[in-house]
């Protein structure tokens, strides 16, 4: 596989993140200092869970519900903790507008307060994609390649990393979905966040069942933030609905 | 609002998507270096080394210092070769393969085609029970095998008729090949025959599995080890006046084989070796051996097989009267019966061996006599004793041959179970191993064996007759050791060795091996290989004569001159026993140690032996493997990174446009 499939598999895996820090995050100091708080926070939650559930892994289970149950517990603790985020940021939201109040200086704007949400998620997604794929990459930087018997069409790690890559943006609008709930106080939106988290963790670990089955459902689920992001935006919903159905014939085109 | 009609719409495209499917698999990999393990299978494979002497090299190593990595592909579809392939080839296909690298022309071709093909980096040869049974023979050395040697002109004899090819000179073994060649095992044979077969059928290949060959070979050290000689009854070195005439049984304990670690050489040399060793548990059991008129002594040769280097040291060793053989004289020994191939003696429940002699002499006509009573002894067994054809030009090569070119004078005799060639078809082959031979034509050879001795040392009086018949040799000692000498199970690990040495080993292999360090005749025992401390160990306790007091424990060296310390390795096991056993380096008569270096002497006229030997190293290398896994093409790792780069562009301009479009929509409002 060599240096040059390595260095594509990490590109692919993060390489719109970094797009994203260059062109949004990079030039706000706020955003930089967001994005690492929201890093360090859930790799904490990521400790805690290995911390809990360290007693009863490996999991040696031939059926599936200890599985279903470690993801439903590992995705409801960090929703949790996106909450407790939420607060922690509503606080910070207060202090940051009496400050500006004091000098003189105009409050946060929406666009502010929604590139505060992308940093958090984009934080949440880098770390995420750090973990679970990048840590997986140093073998692929070897002459050697490695194919799942389920899946024989993709190198592993060409999986991993698109797997990555859809859940970096998962979590980016994730962050930006559910904070624009909790602020407008809008249930669909806050229930939202947490069902297509704990799908998309479900789908993984059907480890690799069908290649292609597998990652259509993943761009379906960016197509679906994507599109309530747009939606926030006051896009007409029309407009939203023709972009949606476009993807949805990409995506399957390009599956076959 | 128009928006809220939209959303339970995208929810029930999103929930219709969606098909959730649980694993009943579990992944066995829990890290990194599990993944990497899976990604890389290591093969068991005995490779092909490289050996050096004086005018050249032999054997297979990597071209460079570089890993070879090639695609695997088998033989027979190797003619339409457009890359470097490794290819997976049987026995016989290595032989017509390696003949055509070296364009020697072979009696028996698989196809017709001349040229060997430039694409090949690199063999794998299957192995396989199937594989034994198919093939006629296989026999990689020469026709005449170290026939510079000989003490007879008539090089062009034909001792080894498994050896086809129409010009006279080495066999495949003894060629230099610039790639590298594996034996695979058992397990990895069918291994790779799969991947080999998947790389026939995804022929488009982004991917395919490849080899990686690490055969890189250096700087060298020369071939030898350890001989032990032992006495019976032991000599008493207080005693100055030593003058009882020897007769010496010899054996030797080394083979070789194309595959450095598969050399067991079961008929060749080692049927002889047992042979000597129950001969000698047979004896031990008789008393009265200060009583007789001559001195039996037992001497167990290495690096035979490499220019007979343990016979040719120790005449020298004895000509120097060195420490080592204190207690011998060459003009002492009166004759030397040497057991060679016994294994294939027996046939429809006759045992036949045959004696090839060294001329006509008194020595020689008592001990063919000793035979024939001996033989006659033992009617039940059903034990028959010839004379080999006249018409042979002399002795087989054996050990006997160093004898006769420093003293063409010898009283010798060989014991082989063949008469004209060899009976064994996979002489010096990693194919002769424990099936090739018979352990009733071992035990039979041993019988006659010690009770020729027993008569010749008493000098063929009839008032021991009594004592002849009851010299038998252990049935089950010989099956003991053949499991022990000639298989991984139990291998080296048995009771009998591990009663005695611990070994390093569980498989035995009887390559010579190099010499680390200086020689000496009392060598650090981690530089001596395991089948020479058991056999050490071995005459030493048989030889012994048992003490009035107790013995005394021991851990290396015993305070009496007389006694050695054996079972030395087991902890709390070793005991002093009076014997005299010692080693002997083996290794060239060309070759001296001085300061820390080998250094080749100049031959000597004295030394005709000395000027024929090609002087045998081996390579010394870092780490020798074999890997397989799979690749993909170069190609599709390009397209990965530009697949990687152009995301990222992308994701860079879509952001762009989605902050501008953003700010639009806000400007608006």
């Amino acid at each position: 596989m060599t240096v040059a499939a390595g260095i594509g598999y990490a590109l692919i895996a993060l390489g719109p993140s970094l797009s994203l820090f260059v062109a949004v995050i990079s030039k706000k100091p706020f955003l930089i200092l967001t994005v690492l708080s929201s890093t360090l926070l859930w790799l904490i939650s990521l400790i805690v869970l290995s911390g809990i559930w360290r007693a009863f892994l490996p999991l040696k289970s031939t059926t599936w519900w200890p599985f279903a149950l470690l993801i439903i517990s590992s995705v409801g603790f960090q929703e949790g903790l996106r909450v407790l985020f939420w607060k922690v940021y509503k606080r910070l939201e207060d202090t940051l507008d009496a400050f500006a109040d004091r000098v003189g200086k105009p409050r946060l704007f929406l666009t502010d307060k929604m590139q505060i949400a992308l940093a958090g998620g984009l934080g949440h997604g880098v770390a995420h994609a750090v973990f679970f794929c990048l840590s997986l990459l140093t073998p692929a930087f070897g002459p050697a390649t490695f194919y799942v018997d389920r899946c024989p069409q993709m190198p592993f790690f060409l999986i991993s990393a698109i797997i990555a890559l859809a859940f970096v943006t998962i979590h980016t609008f994730s962050m930006v979905i559910a904070f624009n709930g909790y602020a407008e106080g809008n249930t669909t939106d806050q229930y939202f966040v947490p069902v297509v988290h704990l799908v998309a963790g479900m789908v993984v670990k059907s480890a690799f069942a069908r290649c292609f089955c597998l990652l259509s459902q993943k761009f379906s689920l960016l197509r679906i933030l994507f599109l309530i992001v747009l939606k926030n935006c006051q896009l007409s919903p029309e407009t939203a609905l023709v972009v949606f159905v476009w993807l949805n014939v990409l995506c399957h085109a390009c599956s076959f | 609002m128009k928006a809220m009609a939209v959303r339970p719409l995208l929810l029930f495209f999103f929930f219709a998507q969606v098909r959730l499917s649980f694993s009943g698999e579990l992944s066995s990999m829990e890290s990194i270096p599990d993944l990497q393990e899976s990604m890389y299978m290591v093969v068991d494979g005995y490779p092909c080394v490289r050996l050096l002497n004086r005018s050249g090299k032999i054997g297979c190593s990597n071209p460079g210092r570089e890993k070879v990595v090639a695609s695997i592909r088998r033989f027979r579809n190797a003619n339409d070769l457009t890359q470097s392939t490794a290819v997976l080839v049987s026995l016989d296909e290595l032989q017509d393969l390696l003949h055509r690298y070296r364009s020697i022309h072979i009696c028996f071709r698989i196809s017709n085609d001349v040229s060997f093909h430039k694409n090949i980096v690199g063999v794998l040869v299957e192995s396989g029970a199937e594989i034994r049974d198919k093939l006629k023979g296989f026999s990689p050395t020469q026709k005449f095998p170290q026939a510079e040697f000989a003490p007879y002109p008539s090089i062009n004899y034909e001792w080894n008729s498994m050896v086809c090819y129409q010009s006279i000179g080495s066999g495949i073994m003894l060629k230099a090949y610039d790639f590298p060649v594996f034996l695979l095992s058992e397990s990895s044979t069918s291994m790779l025959q799969e991947v080999a077969d998947k790389n026939e059928k995804v022929m488009n290949g982004y991917t395919t599995s490849v080899a990686e060959f690490d055969l890189v070979m250096q700087t060298c050290l020369p071939l030898g080890g350890y001989s032990v000689w032992s006495s019976l009854p032991p000599i008493n070195m207080s005693s100055s006046y030593q003058s009882k005439p020897i007769i010496l049984l010899v054996a030797s304990m080394d083979s070789a084989s194309f595959f450095r670690d598969k050399s067991l050489g079961a008929d060749s040399p080692i049927s002889g070796l047992l042979s000597l060793l129950a001969a000698v548990d047979a004896l031990s059991r008789v008393d009265g051996w200060n009583d007789l008129n001559k001195q039996l002594v037992f001497l167990v040769l290495t690096g035979e097989a490499w220019g007979y280097l343990g016979s040719r040291r120790f005449l020298h060793e004895l000509d120097m009267q060195s420490d080592g053989v204190s207690g011998l004289n060459s003009s002492l020994i009166e004759m030397v019966l040497e057991i060679g191939s016994v294994g294939k003696g027996s046939s429809q429940g006759v045992k036949t061996f045959f004696t090839h002699t060294t001329g006509v002499s008194s020595a020689v006509n008592d001990a063919l006599d000793a035979l024939k009573r001996a033989q006659d002894s033992l009617k039940s067994e059903n034990i028959e004793v010839l004379s080999s054809n006249s018409s042979n030009p002399g002795i087989p090569p054996s050990s006997l041959m160093a004898f006769l070119k420093k003293n063409s004078l010898t009283s010798g005799i060989v014991l082989e179970d063949f008469d004209t060639a060899f009976t064994n078809k996979f002489y010096h082959s990693h194919l002769d191993d424990m099936a090739n031979i018979n352990s009733s034509a071992v035990v039979a050879a041993a019988s006659l064996i010690a009770r020729s001795l027993y008569i010749l040392a008493s000098d063929n009086n009839d008032r021991h007759s009594s004592v002849l018949g009851a010299i038998n040799v252990n049935t089950s000692l010989v099956e003991e050791l053949m499991g022990c000498l000639l298989s991984c199970k139990p291998g080296l690990s048995c009771e009998m060795v591990k009663n005695y040495i611990a070994p390093a080993n569980v498989c035995p292999s009887h390559y010579v091996g190099v010499v680390i360090g200086e020689p000496s005749f009392k060598p650090y025992l981690g530089y001596v290989d395991d089948v020479s401390r058991f056999v050490w160990n071995f005459l030493a306790d048989r030889t012994s004569t048992p003490k009035e007091n107790a013995s005394s424990r021991c851990s290396k060296d015993c305070t009496n001159e007389d006694e050695v310390c054996i079972r030395a390795e087991i902890n709390g096991k070793g005991v002093c026993v009076i014997s005299t056993t010692r080693y002997v380096p083996a290794y060239s008569t060309r070759l001296m140690f001085e300061s820390g270096t080998w250094n080749v002497l100049p031959p000597n006229s004295s030394d005709s032996m000395g000027s024929v030997d090609p002087v045998w190293t081996e390579s010394n290398w870092n780490t020798i493997g074999l890997r397989v896994y799979t690749i993909q093409n170069g190609a599709y790792d390009h397209l990965i990174l530009i697949g990687g780069i152009t995301v990222t562009i992308l994701a860079y301009f879509m952001i762009a446009l989605a902050r501008s479009f953003i700010t639009k929509a806000l400007k608006r409002d």
